[in-house]
């Protein structure tokens, strides 16, 4: 399992089309893989509950990844709450 | 014979229709809960995934019936739907419910999204507040699909309806067939509610916010929609049916005789080229705008993208909508105009003793510059093709312009820095509205590519009328020699300064009113869409020089009747082939 603490620097923060981006590219890792923020963590392949941790941008999450293809899914993921993507 | 009644509601889209009520309500869901034994708890988790399954189905044929005027707009919010329908989480923390609590797959359900709804609603963003409407309209339909309802659709409405319903949710309003609705009333919604686009777009008549309306019509009750003035009439008495059925076979005939116009070039009867362009509130109107061939956006009014949301869009929402009518457009030019807000509309909790005097439009954004920078921003960016101006609304003193260019000037050195791309040659013009611009239009000309004049505002400012107030808005008159005569010296300074000047207001469209501001030596004229074809009648039946003897009489009157007087006449006298429109 690794994790990494990401500030989310997209413009619009995680809302509308990077949430639905995060989630239809986490969908393809075979690993699990959740965003915690506030205390609160949701799986980063369930889009109701990425927009419920309400991630505007220069709010911190933490990603974690967990299984075969847990680099990858940290990398490209970490690129699209950073607004690199 | 059933008494007439009338209800008035707000006016969303114009026309007249006359027919039978069809009463359309999305049943109320009442949810209930029941133990379900440990042996059926497998078939429960089952019917539910089907559930969710006939619901995707339904969405996916929603967006296949999507109207092609308007899909556009509803392709996103639909596959947002189907996003949050599929979303694996949810099944599973329903099937766990199911499982664990041995309760049925509608309460179940029922309550894991409202859990979600109730979060999304406690949140400050108004993106996110908004989903909440999605929510249920998933929600309601997937739990119409559990209990087996057949679920009341607007494609299921009989021909020739009269809708009437309390509201239409987002992803029924997607599908209504103008070839079958003739005309909706709502007792919710107002001008920005996705029925009120829906509606303008396809051109349906429509009066929505009409209080208690559910309960005073029933189903084939015979009603009439007065969408210019926002009146449901039930069971309209003989004389008031012939009253519009004759103003509709007038408006037909007009139509007959104006329609060939759409496709002429703009220009008077002596070869003046003058754009006639559309003023447009919304992105799906641009399919009016090409039907009625105008030459371009002469207004894009951006106050909807803030109402609609309730809260400030982001830069990417505003780009996306610039640039997807800068991309329809092109290579015809559209105009945007920042945002036209009263303070009040910003900030819930302002209110001020004369909001047409006061914190409104550009003192509004110069005050915030952030919001500000946004939308000049997202506007920069829509710019690329090189067919998008921009223009500054309320401009009344010279310091303000000033700063404007300070800001536009910065933003877009701060967008070289970045790399970003847009028109460096974008022109920039400022309404000119208050008649301390008018007077001050010398010196505002040298620090502008462009005036636009609005000639409403410039109106209510000069008369000291507001037009709203029933007791005075007769005074209301653009005809008055004293606008009259700021208007010429509004296109004389422009000129001075070598550049264009174009008025859009409500004169701009008015048959007696073009050639005296063609005689003035107008360049552009933008409008409603519906306008264009009499508009372009008049001006290709017109000369310059008699236009300019016309003005020039014109502005020498001392009352509004006596301009519109002499004007009358004078048509008559020297443009008889156009007495048709003019006259009327």
């Amino acid at each position: 399992m690794i994790k990494e603490t990401i500030r989310i620097l997209n413009e619009n923060g995680l809302h509308a089309l990077p949430a639905s981006r995060f989630v239809k590219r986490a969908e393809k890792f075979n690993c699990d893989i959740s965003l915690t923020k506030d205390g609160i963590e949701v799986s980063g392949k369930s889009i109701m509950g990425i927009l419920t941790l309400a991630c505007e941008k220069g709010s911190k999450v933490v990603l974690k990844c967990d299984g075969k293809d847990e680099d990858d899914a940290l990398t490209e993921l970490r690129k699209i709450l950073e607004g690199q993507d | 014979m059933a008494r007439e009644r009338i209800l008035k509601g707000i006016a969303v889209s114009e026309g007249i229709a006359q027919g039978s009520a069809f009463i359309y309500e999305s049943k109320r869901i009442d949810v209930f809960k029941a133990t379900v034994l440990s042996l059926y708890l497998e078939d429960e988790s089952e019917r539910f995934e089907k559930a969710i399954n006939k619901t995707r189905q339904d969405l996916i044929n929603i967006q296949r019936h999507l109207n092609q005027g308007i899909g556009a707009n509803f392709a996103e919010f639909l596959d947002a739907q189907i996003m949050m329908l599929n979303d694996r989480t949810i099944v599973e923390e329903v099937k766990k419910r199911i499982r664990e609590d041995k309760v049925n797959a509608e309460y179940a359900y029922h309550e894991v999204m409202n859990d979600y709804a109730n979060k999304l609603a406690e949140s400050h963003d108004s993106y996110l507040k908004e989903r909440v409407a999605d929510i249920w309209d998933i929600t309601s339909r997937t739990l119409g699909n559990l209990m087996g309802l057949t679920h009341s659709s607007i494609l299921d409405i009989p021909d020739q309806s009269i809708v009437i319903a309390h509201d239409i949710s987002p992803s029924e309003a997607a599908l209504i067939n103008p070839k079958k609705i003739l005309g909706i009333a709502t007792e919710g919604g107002g001008r920005t509610s996705h029925t009120a686009i829906t509606a303008r777009a396809l051109e349906i008549p429509a009066v929505l916010g009409i209080e208690g309306l559910m309960g005073k019509i029933e189903n084939s009750e015979s009603v009439l929609i007065d969408g210019d003035r926002g009146m449901l009439i039930k069971n309209p008495s003989g004389g008031r049916v012939q009253f519009y059925r004759r103003a509709k076979e007038k408006d037909r005939q007009m139509e007959k005789t104006l329609s060939p116009y759409c496709g002429m070039p703009s220009k008077t009867a002596d070869g003046k080229h003058i754009d006639i362009s559309a003023n447009i509130e919304f992105f799906s109107e641009y399919a009016h705008v090409r039907k009625y061939g105008a030459d371009g956006v002469g207004l894009f009014r951006t106050e909807f993208l803030y109402l609609t949301r309730r809260g400030s869009p982001t830069e990417e929402e505003q780009f996306r909508v610039y640039h997807a009518l800068a991309e329809r457009m092109k290579p015809e030019p559209i105009i945007i105009r920042t945002y036209d807000l009263g303070g009040d509309k910003v900030f819930s909790d302002y209110h001020e003793a004369n909001p047409f005097l006061g914190w409104r439009a550009i003192r509004v954004c110069l005050d915030d510059l952030d919001f500000f920078k946004m939308q000049l921003r997202a506007i920069l960016r829509a710019s690329v093709n090189k067919n998008v101006k921009i223009m500054f609304p309320m401009i009344a003193t010279y310091e303000e312009i000033k700063r404007i260019n300070l800001i536009f000037e910065r933003t877009k050195k701060e967008m070289r820095a970045k790399n970003v791309k847009f028109d460096d040659e974008i022109q920039t013009g400022i309404m000119v509205e208050t008649p301390s611009a008018a007077i001050l239009a010398e010196e505002l000309a040298t620090q502008v590519d462009f005036f636009s004049i609005g000639s409403n505002d410039l109106t209510q400012y000069t008369l000291a009328v507001d037009r709203g107030n029933e007791k005075i808005s007769r005074m209301f008159d653009h005809f008055h020699p004293a606008v009259l005569q700021l208007i010429k010296r509004i296109i004389d300074s422009g000129h001075k300064a070598n550049i264009w000047v174009g008025l859009c207001g409500e004169l701009a469209a008015d048959p007696l009113a073009i050639p005296i501001l063609v005689g003035m030596g107008i360049d552009e004229l933008s409008m409603n869409p519906a306008s264009i074809p009499r508009a372009k009648m008049v001006l290709r039946s017109i000369a310059v020089s008699t236009c300019e003897e016309l003005a020039a009489a014109a502005i020498g009157f001392r009352t509004a009747l006596e301009v519109k007087r002499y004007m009358r006449r004078m048509m008559h006298e020297k443009f008889p082939s156009i007495e048709k429109v003019t006259s009327s």
